[in-house]
């Protein structure tokens, strides 16, 4: 292949093309001028193509590169980090079309095609990436054939289905290496993404955090169940846990912070009956899990934490699957240390004069046992709440007297904050638990789906002998959050999924939306468990369970064996395709007698015949040499006919 | 047999100088029963060539410059009224020679190349409604000049592949143009003898038709012609008729060696004025039809891979 001939012009069309769709993704992400560029280039050069332009000089296109690469840094301060470096990419590749005329430019900007696409996956790797990826891979393959074909044009209608053949040819390497190539930890990471851009519950928690979690219809995990999915007024999904307050707003309280002699683990003990799940979580770039307590996972790399959360040791950035057992019967720390009986009383004395005043009183009349949680829980149910997503906003420090005495306008976290102040200043030891309620069932695969409107924050409370004890506020005031969903307890208000304006499941009364709605979340389900979710670990479990107990000296046999497997049937298909079996027997004698001459020194050129060369084997060789008098022969039956 | 053609060749060899391949290409070409186009500057031995060709073979011979004003009537004949007789009485045009030389035939119209390429695929012209048959054996023998000369009606591809053969005769060797300067010009008295008689030329082509084709070397044939029609550098790939070309001169070469079977190397020694003419390289391409047949044959080995 001449790479140094002219692009074919219709493949500078399909170039073209390809380059459009690959960056379409990435326009959410890159700044405006980036797609500016992008479309100058692709002017410029059909009008190159049209013979009204002419290629910028060299010191203009030097100058052009350096100042889109300055743009760059301007535009992100820094060349550090996955979206200035995928901008410098799609930069790159507008500026390279520029300057592509010759054949070997096209195949620069086919590969660039390919790496420009895969950097989605950087960002998403849901189902609708990989399947837009497809057929991204198909018009590069396109662009190829465009960039092999010969200017007559003969075969140009049939270029998008000879790409569709080839591809499908790749099938069966791609689900080799898929399933065998070893999932090597990167050597390197890339910088991470920017952590605001992620939608989802923070480690601080103020009053309005959840509510802005209402507008978004976003998954945030998906669970399948192994047997029957517990009622929906049990799902608590629990993720932080919130024990400090300062400033306004509730936190973690830190490893750091805790003296060394109370750094251990009060392991629960297992008891009852136990839920096996498996969730899907989408990225939140924060370290915990979310799971029903108490919880263990048998997944690598998951552990527990102090407060019985489930943890990873870096920050989610991309989906990941996690196997869970709760048992929902075994009780939480039932023996609090002074110490930590203390952290979790902690409470600034000066704030909120008003409920502490009311407090007194309470614990006064019943004491401070269960009886001072159910007076509470009924002032919340009897009093005017109302359960919204538009609170009125509170700036006061004494948060919970305007709150339960003024506004009664409240989300999930403002009864929870409260509630928690309240016991702890009844000295109940209490703290806020973030994480999801409830979730959408799907029938079709017994999965149930998280979404960030599912958000909730509810409260954990201590009691002597039982542990910590869920203790939902919320549901006090609007019970049918916690039984129907959140939907159902906003009905009529504005507000919901307002950020979410043509998400599906804003549609889901259409029946057919919703019908589809379902059958797509079935399938993502399958493609993050079984596609994205082929981690090392599945990789061995798969392989082990072929091939039994695997050694990597194996595992590398295995790689290699495969790609023998594949490889060895193509390559004897395409030899026959060349065939040595047009040979006639006298040609095949021929050519066995050419090799051995050949290694006598009397190599036959191309194109030379019998004839020919038997002067020449004459000359060198002795009148009487058997391979002389073969030679003779076979030029006779070779070109006689008879 | 072979003595006498080796004659021939010496024989017209004593008038052009140095050209001993081309003079046998050309002879391969008349004894092939094909037309034949020089192609070549001025003053190379063109007409000479041509001229030398139909004499030695004793055939009758006519000229005819091609010029931009020429008609068809000029070369074909006319009808004229003759008051004596009160008839038309029809003068024959120089095409019912032989041997017809149309010189620098890319200089007509192309009305008037068709008409004498027309009578070429025939073998009869027809004048005023009657048709008249063409003397037997009929050949033509064209000189043109390169196309890129200005006032020149290129010969399209479908004419092209009329002629069997198209050489250049290019310049004389050192040895033979100091022989020919001594000589000094002796245009117009070249005086040749017949060196063969009709009836010769019948048994050669007779013996020609009897040269056999083996399977290996048919494979051969059909393996280039394919490769013209598949690898990329060709726009257009070697027609039936081209292929057909390609055999008859390999058989009359073959015959001319004075064997009765072709070998690899008798359609090597005419692939290229058979084939050079009748490829068109693809756009992107460089190199000309003579480049092409190098391509062809460094790239087909006599047997399959």
């Amino acid at each position: 292949m001449n790479t140094d001939a002219a692009l074919p012009r219709r493949a500078l069309w399909w170039l073209i093309g390809c380059q459009f769709y690959v960056i379409l993704p990435h326009l959410t992400r890159v700044p405006l001028w980036v797609l500016a560029i992008y479309l100058g280039a692709a002017l410029w050069r059909l009008q190159m193509h049209r013979e009204r332009a002419l290629m910028p000089p060299r010191w203009l296109r030097l100058l052009l590169g350096l100042a889109a690469g300055g743009a760059v840094i301007a535009s992100y301060q820094t060349l550090i980090g996955l979206d200035p470096m995928v901008a410098l990419l799609l930069v790159a590749s507008a500026l390279k079309l520029i300057e592509s005329v010759r054949a070997k430019d096209g195949y620069v900007l086919v590969s660039l095609g390919f790496f420009i696409m895969t950097t989605q996956f950087l960002y998403n790797q849901e189902l609708p990436v990989a399947l837009y990826s497809v057929v991204g891979t198909l018009l590069l393959v396109v662009s190829l054939i465009a960039l092999n074909q010969r200017p007559s044009g003969s075969i140009s209608r049939r270029e998008p289905l000879l790409a569709l053949r080839m591809l499908g040819l790749a099938i069966p390497m791609m689900i080799v290496l898929f399933l065998l190539f070893p999932r090597i930890a990167p050597l390197w990471s890339v910088p991470s993404k920017n952590t605001q851009a992620t939608t989802g519950m923070s480690d601080v928690l103020r009053p309005g955090d959840v509510t802005r979690l209402g507008r978004s219809a976003e998954v945030a995990f998906r669970v399948q169940f192994e047997d029957q999915i517990p009622p929906q007024r049990e799902l608590y999904w629990r993720g932080m846990v919130l024990n400090e307050f300062a400033d306004g707003a509730w936190r973690t309280l830190g490893w750091s912070d805790h003296p060394a002699t109370e750094r251990k683990l009060d392991k629960p003990i297992a008891v009852g009956e136990s839920l096996k799940y498996r969730i899907i979580i989408e990225p939140t770039m924060q370290h915990w899990l979310y799971a029903m307590p108490y919880a263990q996972s048998p997944t690598a790399g998951v552990f527990e934490a102090w407060d019985f959360r489930l943890a990873v040791r870096k920050p989610l950035e991309s989906t990941f699957a996690y196997d869970v057992v709760t048992w929902p019967e075994s009780s939480l720390q039932p023996e609090l240390s002074p110490w930590r009986r203390e952290a979790e009383l902690a409470l600034p004395s000066n704030l909120n004069p008003l409920t502490r005043e009311w407090v007194e009183r309470q614990v006064n009349a019943v004491g401070n046992g269960p009886e001072l949680i159910t007076r509470v829980l009924s002032y919340f149910r009897e009093q005017p709440f109302y359960y919204t997503l538009q609170p009125p906003k509170i700036d006061d420090d004494d948060f919970v007297d305007e709150f339960i005495f003024q506004s009664l306008r409240g989300f999930c976290e403002h009864y929870a904050y409260s509630f928690v102040v309240m016991m702890r200043m009844a000295g109940i030891p209490a703290r806020i638990i973030g994480g999801y309620q409830g979730g959408e069932l799907n029938t079709l695969n017994n999965t149930l789906i998280v979404r960030q409107f599912d958000a909730h924050a509810w409260v954990e409370v201590w009691l002597e002998d039982r542990g910590w004890v869920r203790v939902d506020p919320t549901a006090a005031v609007a019970p049918e959050r916690v039984e129907q969903g959140l939907e159902e307890a906003l009905r009529g208000q504005e507000g919901f999924l307002a950020d979410s304006l043509l998400s599906a499941y804003r549609f889901r009364s259409v029946t057919m939306v919703n019908w589809l709605r379902l059958r797509y979340d079935a399938a993502a389900w399958q493609w993050q468990s079984f596609i994205v979710g082929f981690n090392s670990d599945e990789q061995i479990d798969l392989l082990e369970s072929w091939f039994g107990e695997i050694k990597v000296s194996w595992f590398v046999a295995v790689l290699l064996g495969s790609w023998v497997v594949v490889l060895a049937p193509l390559i004897w298909w395409m030899n026959r395709s060349r065939s040595s079996s047009e040979r006639l027997p006298v040609e095949q004698q021929f050519a066995e007698l050419c090799r051995a001459l050949a290694r006598r020194g009397i190599e036959r050129a191309v194109g030379e015949s019998a004839i020919s060369l038997l002067v020449r084997a004459e000359s060198e060789l002795p009148a009487g040499d058997p391979q002389l008098v073969t030679l003779r022969r076979l030029a006779d039956e070779l070109y006689t006919g008879d | 047999m072979n003595a006498l053609i080796d004659r021939t060749i010496a024989n017209i060899g004593d008038v052009l100088l140095g050209k001993e391949l081309e003079i046998r290409q050309a002879l391969c070409c008349m004894l092939a029963g094909g037309h034949l186009l020089l192609e070549d500057l001025p003053g190379m031995g063109k007409t000479t060539l041509a001229h030398a060709l139909a004499t030695t073979l004793g055939m009758s011979f006519g000229r005819v410059q091609f010029t931009s004003d020429l008609l068809p009537s000029d070369i074909l004949g006319v009808s004229i009224f003759n008051s004596e007789s009160a008839q038309f009485v029809f003068q024959p045009g120089p095409i019912f020679n032989q041997v017809l030389l149309a010189d620098e035939i890319n200089r007509a119209t192309p009305r008037t190349q068709s008409a004498l390429l027309e009578a070429m695929a025939e073998s009869q012209v027809s004048i005023d409604g009657e048709t008249r048959p063409l003397p037997s054996p009929f050949f033509v023998i064209a000189t043109q000049n390169p196309i890129y000369q200005s006032g020149t009606y290129a010969l399209p591809e479908s004419q092209l592949d009329r002629f069997l053969m198209r050489l250049s005769l290019g310049y004389p060797n050192a040895q033979a143009e100091r022989q020919l300067l001594l000589r000094g010009e002796q245009r117009g008295n070249v005086s040749l003898p017949a060196s063969m008689s009709a009836d010769e030329l019948t048994a050669i082509r007779a013996a020609v038709a009897e040269v056999t084709l083996s399977d290996s070397l048919l494979a051969y044939i059909q393996r280039l012609t394919a490769f013209t029609r598949n690898a990329p550098e060709f726009a257009m790939g070697l027609s039936p008729r081209g292929a057909l070309a390609l055999v008859a001169a390999a058989r009359t070469w073959a015959m001319m060696a004075g064997r009765h079977y072709v070998v690899p190397d008798d359609v090597q020694a005419v692939i290229e004025p058979v084939v050079a003419h009748r490829l068109v390289p693809s756009a992107d391409y460089a190199g000309d039809g003579a480049a092409l047949v190098a391509m062809m044959q460094r790239s087909v080995d006599v047997i399959p891979d």
